[in-house]
């Protein structure tokens, strides 16, 4: 089969490679029908994620429809179609019971790496690098699904694929980051990033109740799309702009009631602050570019809560830890918990209620791929979300 | 004890004690130290399930090879002996076993009596705190012998590393009835690192397959 594969910092290639296969009883063996490339994936193109190898196939974000069954699968058969979320989920451990299902402790087989890492390991993720498992990923024509009971949803609606692929990863994730942010009634919110998980978490963040959503990029088409659903915007890289003082400005002086960080590890800035991180994380004395983390800390109300869906993998450097205790915030954070929400925003979705592909901006084939994450990486072609037809070839010019 | 707290509603009453030296009067000991040639791992679960469903995996010695890595073959000699034969790479190490204790859904206790590998150990399940699924406590011993050094050598793995990974093979076993696994899945080239890395991430010591049977339908 055809899957996109990664081949060492900043190298993505299309191969041919062999056909998954099933391994374990509750497997299943998915046919791809549509897969997309996610801000996630970009931590892993440009070398922030560890134990990453040449080889790995990439991609979590996928549906399909099932080709071929493990013997202890009993809700699936061969020709069901369904999304598949990122996070792999046993159903049974301690965790799973609780809803935790991305602290899984059945489903990484590499869990010593990430025990030595983190203390204990959360589930194994697909495409993710081996410390999460080293599944192979989803951006290819067939993926091997474990706990196929469990984890993928059922389609049995005549929805396109393109308006449930988003269930796999985005959408949920950007809810639980409203969730997670604890909105009441009439909150103010303010969502630093609109990329695709920004882009939910905004909508999420309405649908849970929000009175004013704040939203901050600096790329002019994901503000516009920002404000398309309703969010008042702040473009932070123009000049004379600063963050901290436009969300005191439209709150009143009082700061957001909740801020969710939908940027993540790779934050960008132009200011001193960023290239001290820069340089830092070049000389491997920090890991991480936690400017928009220290932003929302500073900007969040006093007892409010910050919610952190955006990506952090090691260690960060001055984290004003003392404003966040000084003013007794909450934070929540983590990789989603994904088969909570898959179901519940399936019905949203199936009521009308949001259509996710507003967020679509260029459909390509497998081969495509290689460049795309190129322009992925430099936000260039106004690119908002990249969905794949693993089957498409390209049209002869 | 003092009747300073009164207000206790999920309070367990105070443990004194239990098996492989958790807690010693109510105050956690640490695990036995390594010296003099000895090597020591104690590692714990919390498995959903109940003791005796943990316990009898455990005690179900042929079936060993089906959830702990590199035993190839566990065969009954005697009513409380047993031969182990493990395979790493092309190299293989065998032993005899002997059981010292037995307590169903409790405890098992053994220790190597002849052969290339010199360990003992002792296994302990009991109802977790407030019935929450059982604990599982594993407490082994080994001597610097052709098991550990085989171990270290050929898989690149800490002899105490294997036991933490057959535990947790265990656990998984018990609460979802296989062992999470990719190998072997589509890949592109791996280039030359690729197998330094294989080691470095403990993928070079194949998972145990938990089933005898089939696993596609
Ligand atoms: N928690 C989870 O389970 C989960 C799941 C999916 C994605 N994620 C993470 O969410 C984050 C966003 O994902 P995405 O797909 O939307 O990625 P993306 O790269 O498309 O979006 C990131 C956005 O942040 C903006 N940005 C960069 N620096 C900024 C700054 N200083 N202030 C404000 N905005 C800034 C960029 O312009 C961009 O629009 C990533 O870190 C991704 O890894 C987490
Ligand atoms: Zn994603
Ligand atoms: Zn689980």
């Amino acid at each position: 089969m055809k899957a996109v594969c990664w081949m060492g910092k900043s190298k993505v290639e299309t191969l041919t490679v062999a056909d998954p296969q099933i391994l374990n009883p509750h497997d299943a063996i998915i046919k791809i029908t549509r897969t997309a490339i996610c801000g996630s994936d970009l931590h892993l193109y440009d070398g922030f994620i560890p134990t990453m190898e040449a080889g790995d196939v990439l991609g979590h974000e996928f549906m399909g429809i099932v080709e071929e069954t493990g013997k202890a699968v009993t809700n699936l058969k061969r020709g069901d179609r369904v999304v598949v979320p990122f996070t792999i989920a046993c159903g049974s451990c301690a965790f799973c019971k609780k809803q935790l299902w991305s602290a899984c402790d059945n489903t990484n087989p590499n869990a010593h790496l990430m025990e030595a890492a983190y203390g204990y390991s959360g589930s194994g993720l697909f495409g993710y690098s081996h410390m999460m498992g080293g599944y192979a990923g989803g951006q290819a024509q067939y993926a091997r699904v474990p706990f196929a009971n469990v984890g993928p949803l059922k389609i049995e609606s005549d929805l396109p694929d393109e308006k449930v692929l988003f269930l796999s990863d985005i959408f949920p994730t950007g809810y639980m980051a409203a969730e997670n942010a604890q909105i009441e009634p009439g909150d103010t919110v303010a969502v630093w990033g609109c990329g695709p998980v920004g882009q939910f978490a905004i909508a999420s963040a309405f649908m849970l109740g929000a009175g004013r959503v704040i939203a901050i990029d600096r790329l002019p088409e994901r503000l516009q799309m920002a404000r398309s659903i309703g969010a008042i915007t702040v473009d932070y890289s123009e000049e004379d702009v600063d963050v901290l003082t436009a969300l005191k400005d439209l709150t009143g002086g009082m700061g957001p009631d909740s801020c969710i960080d939908a940027v993540g590890l790779e934050a960008h800035s132009s200011d001193l602050k960023g290239l001290y991180d820069s340089v830092k994380v070049a000389l491997l004395l920090e890991t991480d570019r936690p400017i928009v983390l220290r932003q929302a800390i500073q900007a969040v109300r006093k007892g409010g809560t910050l919610s952190i869906p955006g990506v952090y993998g090691g260690l960060l450097d001055k984290v004003p830890f003392g404003a966040a205790f000084g003013k007794g915030i909450t934070m929540k954070m983590g990789q989603t918990n994904m088969h909570k929400y898959m179901k519940p925003l399936l019905n949203r979705i199936q009521q009308g209620q949001i259509d996710p592909t507003y967020i679509i901006s260029h459909r390509i084939t497998l081969d495509e791929a290689p460049d795309m994450y190129k322009i992925w990486r430099d936000k260039k072609e106004n690119v908002t979300k990249i969905v794949i037809d693993p089957w498409a070839t390209k049209q002869a010019a | 004890m003092s009747d300073a707290l009164k207000e206790k509603p999920n309070a367990e009453s105070l443990p004194k004690s239990n098996g492989a030296a958790v807690l010693i009067d109510g105050h956690y000991a640490p695990p036995p130290a390594d010296k003099d040639g000895k090597l020591w791992v104690r590692t714990s679960a919390r498995i959903e399930a109940e003791p005796q469903q943990c316990y009898d995996i455990w005690r179900d010695l042929e079936n060993i090879p089906s959830w702990q890595e590199e035993i190839v073959e566990v065969r009954r000699t005697g009513e409380k002996t047993s031969h182990w034969v493990m395979r790493s790479g092309d190299k293989t190490i065998e032993w005899d076993s002997e059981i010292l204790a037995d307590e169903p859904g409790k405890r098992i206790a053994w220790h190597s009596i002849a052969g290339d590998a010199q360990n003992a150990g002792e296994v302990i399940f009991e109802k977790a705190p407030t019935g929450r699924g059982a604990f599982v406590t594993v407490l082994q011993e080994f001597r610097m012998g052709k098991l550990a050094t085989a171990w270290e050598t050929l898989i690149g793995r800490n002899p105490k590393q294997a036991v933490i990974e057959n535990l947790r093979h265990l656990k998984a076993m018990a609460e979802t009835g296989e062992i999470p696994r990719i190998e072997p899945q589509p890949h592109g080239q791996r280039g030359t690192v690729g197998e330094m890395k294989k080691s470095l991430y403990g993928e070079k010591v194949p998972v145990p397959s938990g089933t005898k049977e089939r696993v596609s339908a």
